[in-house]
């Protein structure tokens, strides 16, 4: 089947639509008029996005700054504070900025937290620069992690609190809860975390030792810049980007959608650069090494030892994570010693939990109350 | 209507299942040969001419509906979709990630003789123009950064003993 097959079959293909509009009935001819609105409303909103772009106002939560170090944050947020226990909330180090979580208003993981009445604090690793090529994953567990743990405790005048690790947030809490056994963790819950490597699909894939020399791109680059990040993860769902904007195109015409769709798309091209030592760390021990798993990491010269956590345990884990499968992200539940823990596999990718409609509805509320029962 | 979103499902699915089993054969002639094709047009080719063939079989056998552009999204979705999988399949064998993780090899062997060059040059205009050097600005921020962290402990250690203090106390 060549070429010239093509043409005649899109022909016959558009001679069909011809006779369609030829016999149109009522009901048709009002979609057609419909969509031809749609089509209009499509080219008023692209005409506005490019000539007059409005920047997207994210993060709108009102919070104050109660610590920190280097580049990290730690904040706290306004809320009603119903629950005894407050939240540490731990997210990524690197690849992305953490306003995800506070998207805008109505779409907001922390507004859904703190509406829920929890005293919400948000660890902010920040923006890295050259100067913080030396911080590593153990310096976040040793040096900052226990440090921002207790700014919780003496500014919330709180016993005890709950740590919540997204991403690569869920592997750093849990090697600190491991390794801090004197922090009174109450209880703690893992979002698409991942935490057995050997599950960790194209990326553990892609970043195993026979292909990629972490020590030497390390020494030569001194960090990982943003735009191999970025490179990293446009490769792991390459058409990602065409369905996107497709998506764009098909509800251009709805504004709540392209309000939606501007905060997101700011952020998911907003990339930040791994720091050097962190990043070897983070390949050589985690995806490469597994130990974290196999309970072989020492930080700070205590063991890090998943066993050891004792506090209840929440996993969300979702069905169609590329970054973080489910697999790997369960794997916490037959790792810790916990008597009382869940886990939920939910619908979606990875930023589906955090962000977007069904977020709201399958996610946020399964955690917020299996967290409010116990705090 | 149910009928014609039924047989458009029956024949996308058809086709997905031809493009999965193409992807999967692809690459396992890739995993037989882990040397990468030099000619990226003649890698992609057979791709790009197995979904022309298939668009050409839907458009003959799609039936003609009113919502014109509802039937194309669901189409461009579902192409998009099994694109997506078939990419997956073949990013997923380890003649990829041997092909990629080679191609940075390389990148970094070029890069690393080029990046010193150009930060000795850098660095000797600015030392010359009695400005100071990024190494000069990121040593300083690492100085505050050691002064932090010797204030933390301070603070750590003023912190335990007031604690210990309290439950003297109590």
């Amino acid at each position: 089947m060549g070429q010239e097959r093509f043409a005649d079959i899109a022909d016959r293909f558009a001679n069909g639509y011809a006779d369609l509009a030829a016999s149109a009935s009522p009901e048709t001819i009002k979609r057609w008029q419909e969509e031809l609105e749609r089509g209009f409303k499509r080219m008023t909103n692209l005409a506005q996005m490019v000539q007059h772009p409005v920047e997207p106002r994210t993060g709108q939560t009102p919070r104050e700054e109660v610590y920190r170090k280097g580049k990290a944050r730690l904040y706290r947020y306004a809320s009603r504070r119903a629950h005894k226990t407050p939240l540490l909330f731990v997210p990524n180090l690197g690849i992305s900025r953490p306003y995800i979580f506070d998207l805008l208003p109505g779409g907001s993981f922390i507004e859904h937290m703190t509406k829920q009445g929890f005293d919400f604090y948000l660890l902010d690793w920040g923006v890295f620069g050259p100067e913080d090529n030396e911080l590593s994953f153990e310096d976040c567990v040793v040096k900052i992690l226990p440090r921002a743990a207790r700014k919780v405790l003496e500014s919330s005048g709180a016993e005890s609190l709950s740590v919540l690790g997204y991403c690569m947030g869920a592997p750093l809490s849990a090697s600190f809860i491991a390794s801090h056994p004197e922090i009174p963790v109450k209880n703690f819950i893992n979002m698409a975390g991942p935490i057995d490597f050997s599950k960790v699909g194209l990326f553990g894939l892609w970043l195993d030792r026979r292909f990629f020399d972490v020590d030497r791109f390390i020494d030569t680059m001194g960090s990982l810049p943003a735009d191999m990040v970025k490179a990293g993860f446009k490769l792991l769902r390459p058409t990602m980007d065409l369905s996107t904007n497709l998506n764009l195109w098909w509800n251009l015409w709805n504004d709540k959608y392209v309000e939606g769709f501007n905060a997101l798309n700011k952020w998911a091209n907003e990339y930040v650069a791994f720091p050097g030592e962190f990043f070897r760390q983070w390949v050589r021990d985690f995806y490469q090494g597994n130990k974290l798993y196999r309970g072989e990491l020492v930080f700070g010269g205590r063991p890090v030892k998943l066993s050891s956590i004792q506090a209840p345990l929440f996993v969300v884990g979702a069905k169609e994570d590329y970054i973080a499968p489910p697999a790997c992200v369960r794997a916490l539940i037959d790792a810790v010693s916990s008597r009382d823990k869940d886990y939920v596999e939910l619908p979606g990718g990875h930023i589906s939990l955090i962000a977007g409609r069904g977020a709201s509805t399958h996610c946020w509320p399964r955690v917020s109350s299996w967290l409010a029962e116990r705090s | 209507m149910t009928d014609v979103s039924a047989a458009s499902q029956q024949l996308f699915d058809l086709w997905k299942k031809q493009l999965e089993e193409g992807a999967a054969s692809w690459a396992r002639s890739l995993g037989q040969n882990p040397t990468p094709t030099p000619d990226p047009l003649s890698f992609w080719k057979p791709a790009m001419e197995h979904g022309l063939q298939t668009w050409a079989r839907i458009f003959a056998t799609t039936p003609v509906t009113p919502d014109l552009m509802g039937q194309w999204k669901q189409f461009l979705d579902q192409s998009i979709e099994a694109w997506s999988k078939a990419l997956s399949q073949v990013m997923s064998t380890e003649a990829y990630a041997q092909a990629m993780g080679k191609a940075l090899e390389q990148w970094v062997t070029a890069a690393a003789p080029a990046r010193k060059q150009t930060d000795q040059a850098l660095e000797g205009t600015l030392q010359a123009l009695n400005i100071p050097t990024r190494a000069q600005v990121t040593g300083l921020a690492r100085q505050l950064m050691d002064l932090e962290e010797r204030i933390d402990r301070l603070d750590d250690g003023i912190s335990a003993i007031l604690r210990r203090l309290e439950g003297g106390k109590a």
